[in-house]
């Protein structure tokens, strides 16, 4: 506990720091609250929490969870059968690596054109967002399995399914871990795209609401309730990856 | 057949060449050994000479341009799962608590019965890693590694076990305690034993025979059986016969080193 106070607090000290020179500065050029509101405004307006904030919050949770899950399953698949198929990683992987290079932000329109305003185009936006990260690190640590370990159970006379069951994949856990946590922050991202272009709920289509009304203390709110939100599904998964992971031995 | 006769491993005119560059580089040269049942058997010679490319027909991994290796009396030349294996690194799983790494090699051949279980911890407690059934590999000392390794491979169902070089990582003190540990654990259970080695000590401590292997391509160059009587104990080590023995073999060891040398000197002046 005291270890993990050691750690905490000179972060939290900037963060305080950073806060009040702000709340200063505002107030001492009076700077016009829809330019750029003080964090006092802000924690008022989050306290108000008008305009069915919470609902829009709750919307957005379950789009982002449902839309996470479905886009890590999808890169575990692809990565485990890129893996088993060695022909097959051999033309895919770097088509792959080039669906990067089309942001996924141009593609939403489109995917509303075909797909329509429901929940579909929506989820496949997150998952579009999620595999990737997911897919390479699951290959990747698929890939670097230790040669002595594989040369042992090679020798005992494992088959390809005990060798991938019992060594390849508890020794890539840590890395397909690496690749989801990188896919739960993306997954918010991904819902609040998703929401700016076309829904009727979420924090994305209430920041698009807030934006015609010049209502820039509401925008920080939305904000702010992102970066919990991603830092919630960060924490969950780091959560569940010790869990996983107890094995490992503790650095330092 | 009688079991008793059959060896519990024959390797007969072995050979195997290896393609590098449109060259082809022979590894190993008609290489013929037998390990008998209950017998331990070593193979001493330089460092790259092919031992491990042995291993490997031996464990079906690779397959030999000619020859075959029989075991127990049948032909099993090119196919895996016939040997218990520990290699030179203890390849412990980092994930599996030890008596789970201990059970490995029997789970890969069938489901663990409760038995089997139970006599793991036994054979832990017996080796000296009591208290140590539910802990991960990594805090246990390179010598006990190796000794969860070794159990490993003696609970394998396979009556052969390959062991190769597997003290060659440990420090010095370390080695010659595993030495007389193993001498003691292996005349209790006199399993048939090939084991690998380029420590003469070793060699001669531990096994019934020794095959000199030459420097690369690999040939048998000498089979000598050990003369000294079982139970042993460490102090035959100074007997005058041990330390002939050693001289001899240290200098065709040395011969060897130097022919490899000089080999190399020569393809480099190429």
């Amino acid at each position: 506990m005291r270890s993990w106070w050691k750690n905490v607090w000179p972060p939290l000290v900037a963060v305080i720091f950073f806060l009040l020179v702000w709340q200063l500065l505002t107030s001492l050029f009076h700077i016009e609250q829809w330019i750029l509101p003080a964090p006092s405004d802000i924690a008022r307006e989050t306290a108000a929490a008008s305009g069915g904030l919470w609902e829009h919050v709750w919307a957005t949770l379950k789009l982002t969870v449902f839309g996470f899950a479905i886009g890590t399953a999808i890169g575990l698949i692809i990565a485990l059968i890129l893996h088993l198929i060695p022909f097959l990683k051999q033309a895919l992987y770097p088509l792959l690596i080039l669906s990067q290079n089309i942001p996924t932000i141009a593609l939403a329109p489109l995917l509303m054109i075909w797909f329509g305003f429901g929940l579909l185009p929506k989820i496949i936006v997150i998952t579009l967002v999620c595999f990737f990260p997911v897919a390479v690190a699951a290959l990747g640590g698929l890939k670097q399995t230790d040669p002595v370990m594989m040369n042992y159970m090679r020798m005992i006379g494992a088959g390809k399914g005990q060798i991938f069951a019992k060594l390849e994949l508890p020794h890539a856990l840590p890395s397909i871990f690496s690749g989801i946590k990188i896919a739960a922050t993306y997954s918010v991202m991904g819902a609040i795209i998703a929401e700016w272009l076309g829904a009727d709920k979420g924090i994305g289509y209430y920041m698009m609401l807030q934006k015609s009304g010049y209502r820039t203390d509401r925008m920080f709110v939305a904000i702010m309730i992102i970066v919990v939100l991603s830092l919630l599904m960060f924490g969950l998964i780091a959560l569940l990856e010790k869990w996983f992971v107890r094995w490992k031995p503790k650095q330092g | 057949m009688n079991k008793e006769n059959t060896p519990a491993l024959e390797i007969v005119s072995v050979s195997k060449s290896f393609k590098e560059k449109r060259r082809t580089l022979p590894v190993l040269s008609d290489i013929s050994l037998t390990v008998g049942q209950g017998e331990f058997v070593s193979i001493i010679g330089p460092s790259g000479s092919g031992k491990s490319t042995l291993l490997h027909v031996i464990g079906g991994l690779t397959r030999p341009d000619a020859g075959t290796v029989r075991m127990n009396g049948a032909e099993v030349t090119g196919q895996q799962g016939h040997i218990s294996y520990m290699p030179q690194q203890p390849a412990l799983f980092p994930w599996r608590t030890i008596e789970d790494n201990v059970l490995l090699a029997q789970e890969v051949h069938g489901p663990v019965s409760r038995e089997a279980r139970e006599e793991a911890r036994h054979w832990l407690a017996k080796v000296g890693l009591a208290g140590f059934e539910k802990a991960h590999p990594h805090t246990l000392s390179g010598g006990m590694q190796q000794r969860a390794a070794f159990l490993r491979a003696l609970l394998s169902p396979q009556e052969l076990m390959c062991l190769d070089e597997p003290f060659s990582a440990l420090d010095a003190l370390t080695r010659s305690d595993m030495q007389r540990w193993l001498l003691d654990i292996w005349e209790e259970n006199r399993r048939s034993v090939l084991f690998i080695t380029h420590n003469i000590e070793e060699a001669l401590l531990l096994s019934s025979r020794i095959y000199v292997f030459s420097s690369r391509p690999a040939t048998v160059l000498h089979a000598i059986d050990v003369p000294f009587p079982r139970p042993r104990r460490e102090e035959v080590t100074e007997a005058p016969e041990f330390l002939q023995l050693k001289r001899q073999l240290s200098e065709w060891m040395r011969e060897e080193q130097r022919k490899m040398q000089a080999a190399h000197q020569g393809g480099s002046r190429q």
